[in-house]
């Protein structure tokens, strides 16, 4: 392999790919950044196992002249030492050349690195795509619905399969779930496919979503999701974000979501978020987060905390509406707080089914989301 | 709680630990023992001052407050460790617990020294045969050294657990005093301080004796009430209850057992963390207490400890949650080396009434049916 | 290695494993159980190829793909190794062993377990394993190896099939044990002695079975040179040599193997148990008759059998020792 390559791009291309490597990988090839050259251009790929990275060099675009590749090959370097070199080259392209067992050459300017690399056959091979499982979405949406739903996934090992988000796709509608038991967040969206496509129990790692929105941007463009058989794929211009999912069976939520109401709120979202944050003052001393909320009155609702050392706030908080039975419950304010700071809606309503059973909290503006509560019972 | 036995002769003992925090440290580095070594300030800043020191580099004249520079003059194999509370707090925990193994009636004054009332127990039991029972079980399962002053009173035990150091055992009786206490430097009497000192000191007494035969109403115009009970003291009286419930902010709830030969056997540790996950729960039931935070602890062979604590969402007070946790534990961080004690210990303990259950969106129905069954009850 | 070279020395073990691939039936997971030296590693990666090879049609994994390559240099992603580094499988191993379960594969759904010295599994460990293993997911197969089955939980031992491999040959056994640094002469032994478990168990066994040789070879010499001397010998150096019936079963097995020299010596025969002592063995089978040699022979086994009865053993070698002297 010998090929020769503009520096800034390559730097960029590494810097990528070493994203996804961890130097502690029980897989020693995997501590090693993949680079394959062929007549089209120069692939990078860096991997954890959990997540992989890959970054796409072409030989040349519209603007310029990235690479020539004077023979194709593939070989594998140590990413500690490779990252840090590439970055302190000091000419404006790099050449890079693979001699017998995997000897590799590093020329730029007058400079000279002699590296030893991996075989290259030893290197995972990413899953291969059958495009009938994909769709496309804008960048910038899916950058939210991951913002919207990755943080109620659950941080116990004790369900794993709660550690992810559940993707769905059903009559060109896709739905994000992510659920800790407490509380549920839920988000969908039309995306562009074929109407016959159907997803189901697709459970993505929260950490790989949370991964992959660090190298999102809020960019109209679509990308491109593949799902395969045992990882999902992600597809942008020149990056690939692959995820390996989570084995198991991502409960059945949809029936959780209670049907019929009891008392019905609907009221200013940044109302309830400031009256709840000051409440939170005193029961995050408390450590339990517990907040109380009455209904008092045709348009009033109170909202209470004490904590035993320090005392009690209490505050009542106008609302737009308020219809049904009077209610008394208790719940983790911080967990609505959480879901209240994701809600894209000034206004929002929220719908109690009792003071021991889970309340709805909802949008008003459209019906693309809603974050299931279950209150907290005393002793 | 009252002293049930205020007709019989009451026996008291002091337990105060021997240098604890360097104790405590030598357990989690049984290399060190033997070496002087002292628990100071970040040893990197040379302003750190020693906070406490093994007798070893007591020998040295390394003494507590002293700046870390001048610590390693008078000792220049002086090694230094930073505190690590978190390890004092629990051993501490452990240690007031082997207490209350030997009688309910346990003090904790601080986080290294306590009193005991074991009136009723020493009818059975020769007091200082007690004494030593407690001694060695502190330091035989827990790996801490203590000296234990046996007295008839807060103060004179007190006294005694001053008279002999490390792991000494001195009985101090009311007929004693003349002899032992008497020709003591007030400055070395429990209560008064150098200020203090220097006021009797200027008024002509010097030891404890002249203090017991100086005038008690001067005394007590000069110094008040203290001044009263200062006299009765010099006197060997000293009214005050041991009080299991003077710490007040109990922090955790814990209970450790060695075991009676080193096992790996996982089943025989299940079982004894079953029973300790039992025992924690009794106490927490009757103290109306419940945790969030339950944490394991394992001591190997080499007197080398592990604690490991998991905290949840909901709070724990019956004997299987608090075992599901402890096994928990167990399962995950248990490497298969032989052990010679385990403990279960509810850490940040809280009153019932200010507990929440946060109920589970799959399950909150059952959850509900549940509790509703056990108000019934 | 293949399954051919393999089923020469493990017939029994390859049929069981080569039935399961024809079959296309593999349970979820497999317990080779099988002494030090046999060769249940080999099986196991060839077992992995097998199942992980796509080129495969027979019962043989082609070799030559890169999951088989893979399989073999230990890189592949989807067979993850687990081997216990000292006394024990320790914590990180457990943790990743714990968090693979939840995951699909990385190339494909088929995902492979080999777990090294099952035995050494901490409770957390085989906790791990054992709820894995009451729901597996997918295309999953976990191969477990261990030198001594009744060691793993019955739990784990229920779910899996058991494959057992023969013990070694005792040429065999004898370099294996040379490689875990024994000596010629104790290899020799030992690889002959069958409760192995409690020599191992000794402080130093390669010390304690040197001894043991020591106190056989002298108190045969006295049996044929110094009769008057073998009551001392076993009182002074015998009994308190082999002080439980275990390591008297064990005496005694160094005592029939001697005779059994012997005799081979006399034969012309080899595979001697007591390899440099062949000058002794020479100078003994001239002196002696094969008629006499398999009396002795008969009277150690007696013994054998009367001590596995219980029978009073110092009085059961003062017994046997008259009659290895008087060969009747």
């Amino acid at each position: 392999m010998k090929f020769t390559i503009d520096r800034e791009e390559f730097v960029q291309g590494v810097q990528h790919v070493n994203r996804a490597i961890s130097p502690r990988s029980t897989i020693n090839v995997l501590t090693g950044i993949k680079i394959e050259a062929d007549t089209d251009g120069l692939t990078l790929i860096g991997s954890d196992s959990d997540i992989s990275i890959q970054s796409f060099i072409p030989v040349a675009d519209e603007e310029k002249e990235y690479l020539q590749i004077e023979q194709p090959g593939s070989v594998v370097l140590q990413a500690k030492y490779f990252v840090d070199i590439v970055k302190k080259l000091p000419g404006d392209t790099i050449e890079i050349e693979v001699q017998e067992q995997f000897a590799a050459t590093v020329r730029s300017g007058a400079v000279v690195f002699n590296l030893n690399g991996l075989d290259p056959e030893e290197y995972p091979r990413l899953p291969k795509l059958e495009e009938d499982q994909s769709f496309k979405i804008p960048q910038h949406l899916l950058k939210d619905m991951i913002r919207q739903t990755v943080f109620a996934v659950s941080s116990q090992e004790t369900r794993p399969v709660l550690t992810g988000v559940n993707l769905e796709i059903e009559e060109g509608k896709m739905t994000f779930t992510a659920t800790d038991s407490h509380r549920l967040a839920m988000r969908s969206a039309e995306v562009e496919t074929d109407a016959s496509l159907s997803l189901s129990n697709i459970v993505i790692p929260g950490k790989s979503l949370t991964e992959l929105s660090r190298i999102m941007d809020d960019a109209e463009d679509l990308i491109e999701v593949v799902v395969t058989e045992t990882q999902v794929l992600f597809k942008f211009d020149r990056l690939m974000f692959f995820s390996r999912l989570l084995d198991g069976k991502y409960p059945v939520t949809k029936n959780m979501v209670p049907t019929q109401t009891k008392t019905d709120v609907t009221l200013e979202r940044n109302d309830l978020v400031q009256a709840l944050e000051r409440a939170l003052l005193l029961s995050r001393e408390a450590k339990n987060n517990v907040i109380n909320v009455k209904t008092a009155g045709d348009a009033l609702i109170e909202i209470t905390s004490v904590s035993a050392e320090i005392g009690k706030v209490q505050e009542n908080i106008e609302v737009a509406s308020l219809n049904g039975e009077d209610l008394r419950i208790s719940f983790n304010g911080k967990n609505i707080l959480d879901a209240l700071k994701v809600i894209d809606s000034d206004v929002i309503s929220i719908q109690f089914t009792g003071a021991m059973s889970p309340f709805v909290v909802r949008p008003q503006d459209h019906d693309q989301m809603l974050h299931l509560f279950s209150p907290v019972r005393t002793y | 709680m009252a002293n049930k036995a205020s007709k019989k002769h009451p026996v008291l003992f002091h337990v105060d630990m021997n240098s604890f925090y360097a104790s405590v440290e030598l357990l989690y580095r049984p290399e060190l023992r033997g070496k002087p070594v002292a628990i100071a300030g970040n040893p990197k800043e040379r302003r750190g001052i020693v906070v406490t020191s093994s007798y070893e580099a007591r020998a040295y004249g390394v003494k507590t407050t002293m700046p870390v520079w001048e610590a390693r003059r008078k000792c220049p194999d002086l090694i230094i460790i930073p505190p690590n509370f978190d390890r004092y707090r629990e051993m501490s925990q452990l240690m007031f617990a082997k207490l209350t193994e030997f009688t309910p009636l346990v003090e904790p004054v601080s986080i290294d020294e306590g009193y005991m009332d074991v009136t009723d127990e020493a009818l059975t039991n020769d007091a200082l045969n007690l004494a030593n029972l407690v001694q060695q079980a502190v330091f035989g399962e827990l790996g801490l050294p203590c000296s234990i002053g046996v007295a008839p009173n807060k103060f004179l035990a007190k006294m005694a657990s001053d008279m002999e150091k490390p792991n000494g055992l001195t009985v101090l009786r009311k007929r004693d005093i003349q002899e032992k206490l008497w020709p003591l430097p007030l400055i070395e009497m429990h209560g008064v301080g150098a200020k203090t000192n220097e006021r009797l000191n200027r008024a002509g007494l010097k030891t404890i004796g002249d203090l017991a035969e100086a005038d008690a109403l001067w005394l007590k115009a000069e110094f008040g009430i203290k001044g009263e009970k200062m006299y009765e003291r010099a006197h060997g009286i000293d009214e005050r209850q041991v009080d299991p419930e003077a710490a007040g902010d109990r922090k955790s709830v814990g209970r450790s057992t060695t075991l009676r030969e080193n096992t790996n056997d996982d089943a025989e540790l299940l079982r004894q963390l079953e029973r300790l996950s039992e025992l924690v729960a009794v106490r927490l039931k009757h103290h109306h207490l419940c945790s969030n935070n339950i944490q394991l602890m394992l001591r190997n062979r080499n007197h080398e400890t592990m604690t490991r604590s998991q905290t949840s969402v909901n709070p724990k007070m019956e004997a299987d949650d608090i075992f599901e946790a402890a096994k928990a534990l167990f399962l995950k961080y248990y490497d298969g080396e032989d052990i010679r004690l385990v403990g279960v210990t509810a850490l940040d303990v809280y009153s019932r009434d200010e507990a929440f259950h946060q109920l589970d969106l799959f399950r909150y129905a059952e959850e509900v049916a549940k509790a509703e069954r056990k108000r019934e009850e | 290695m293949n399954w051919n070279e393999l089923l020469k020395r493990q017939p029994a073990a390859v049929r069981v494993l080569q039935g399961g691939l024809q079959k296309e039936r593999l349970p979820h997971a497999y317990i080779f159980e099988g002494e030090a030296g046999v060769p249940k590693e080999a099986a196991a990666r060839l077992l992995g190829q097998a199942f992980l090879c796509e080129e495969r049609t027979t019962v043989h994994p082609c070799g030559e793909c890169s999951d088989c390559r893979r399989v073999l240099s230990g890189s592949h992603p989807d067979l993850l190794t687990i081997e216990p580094e000292g006394a024990s499988i320790k914590k990180g191993q457990v943790e990743m062993l714990q968090k693979e379960f939840t995951y699909k594969g990385m190339e494909s759904a088929k995902k492979v377990y080999l777990i090294h010295e099952a035995h050494r599994m901490t409770a957390s460990a085989g906790n791990s394993l054992l709820k894995f293993l009451e729901e597996p997911e997918g295309e999953t197969l976990a191969i477990l190896l261990t030198e001594n089955l009744h060691f793993l939980l019955d739990t784990i031992v229920s779910r899996a099939q058991v494959v057992t491999f023969a013990p070694l040959p005792e040429d065999e056994r004898a370099e294996e044990l040379k490689e875990q640094g024994y000596t010629n002469g104790q290899a020799a032994l030992l690889a002959r002695i069958a409760d192995r478990a409690t020599v191992e168990a000794q402080e130093e066994p390669g010390a304690w079975i040197v001894q043991a040789k020591t106190v056989v070879v002298q108190l045969t010499e006295e049996v044929q040179k110094r009769p008057q001397q073998v009551l001392l010998t076993l009182q002074e150096k015998w009994l308190p040599h082999f002080q439980d019936r275990k390591e008297q079963q064990i005496g005694l097995d160094l005592l029939l193997y001697w005779y059994r020299d012997v005799l081979y010596t006399k034969l012309k025969r080899l595979s001697l148990a007591y390899p440099d002592e062949v000058e002794r063995l020479h100078e003994e089978a001239l002196h002696t008759s094969e008629e006499k040699v398999s009396r002795q022979l008969e009277a150690i086994l007696d013994a054998k059998r009367q001590l596995a009865a219980n029978v009073n053993s110092q009085l059961l070698m003062e017994r046997l020792l008259l009659r290895l002297q008087e060969g009747f």
